[in-house]
């Protein structure tokens, strides 16, 4: 840092620095209202992410729910629809003696 | 720093829905975070507000303070980076010019040279304005650095662990910063 020093326009940002340093310290004390403020969004922000949260896990247990619902009619239809033959083809089955389970 | 709370009985506190627990957290982090807004942000930026909103992610970060650290070593670096975040969504000045400082900043500038060593708070202002008007020419991190180095005193190794820069670039980053440093004040001198 000394050599550093020893340039004029160094030293002049060093004493401009100095000179500046009072406006750097921070506060000591909470400036008046601060704490409540703070407290009262702290608490507003947590309220609000546990209803998100709740929100969350409600939608995706919906989800599911309705997915399983969904594949749940899906295979029974199918398992019905095989032996909806049209009459045509199941004659014809019928004719050749395949099982129609 | 952590001596008059104890940090870990505040947070099982804070944890357990404890109101005075984030009070006191709150009373003990916001002097750490005041002295990091004031250095790194300009002056005339709106401070309670950094302030708060460092403290609202301090607060909703909570859970990933693992306690290996003091607590405002973790909220200093939460704060470093807000004030940077905030620094890169501002515009970076091309230079400084003689007739962009105000007539007290011109005065301030003169007063360096005389070496005055006891400002009064006016002075100060008016000295803080300028030099947030000389670093308001550097990009963020450089700002940072200069102030890391130059104001708070820190040390290469220290800078490096806090911001993951090895002790090389931060070096040659120095050299560079302080070498446009001395052209502004080299202009100023120049075009009084």
């Amino acid at each position: 840092m000394s050599s550093v020093n020893q340039i004029p326009e160094d030293q002049k940002w060093q004493a401009l620095l100095a000179r500046s340093t009072p406006t750097f310290a921070g506060n000591t004390t909470l400036p008046f209202g601060f704490l409540t403020q703070t407290l009262a969004r702290i608490k507003t922000e947590n309220r609000e992410r546990e209803i998100f949260e709740r929100i969350g896990l409600r939608s995706l247990f919906v989800a599911i729910s309705v997915l399983i619902a969904v594949v749940g009619v899906s295979i029974s239809v199918q398992l019905q629809s095989r032996s909806d033959f049209d009459p045509a083809v199941k004659s014809l089955l019928q004719a050749d003696d395949v099982p129609i389970s | 720093m952590d001596s008059p709370i104890d940090v870990a009985d505040c947070l099982r506190r804070w944890k357990d829905g404890d109101e005075s627990a984030a009070e006191e957290l709150i009373g003990h982090l916001h002097p750490v975070i005041s002295r990091i807004v004031r250095t790194h942000l300009p002056r005339r930026d709106h401070e309670d507000d950094i302030i708060q909103e460092i403290l609202m992610k301090t607060f909703s970060r909570l859970h990933q303070y693992k306690g290996d650290a003091p607590i405002s070593h973790w909220v200093s670096r939460l704060a470093l980076t807000t004030c940077l975040d905030r620094l890169r969504a501002q515009k970076i000045r091309p230079e400084v010019r003689w007739t962009d400082l105000t007539p007290e900043e011109s005065t301030a500038f003169d007063a360096a040279w005389l070496g005055s060593t006891s400002p009064d708070a006016t002075d100060a202002i008016h000295a803080r304005d300028l030099v947030d008007k000389l670093l308001s020419t550097l990009p963020p991190d450089d700002r940072s650095l200069i102030l890391l180095v130059d104001l708070e005193g820190r040390s290469l190794e220290e800078i490096s662990q806090s911001t993951g820069w090895g002790i090389s670039k931060i070096k040659m980053r120095l050299f560079r910063i302080r070498a446009q440093l001395r052209k502004m004040i080299q202009n100023l001198e120049q075009r009084k």
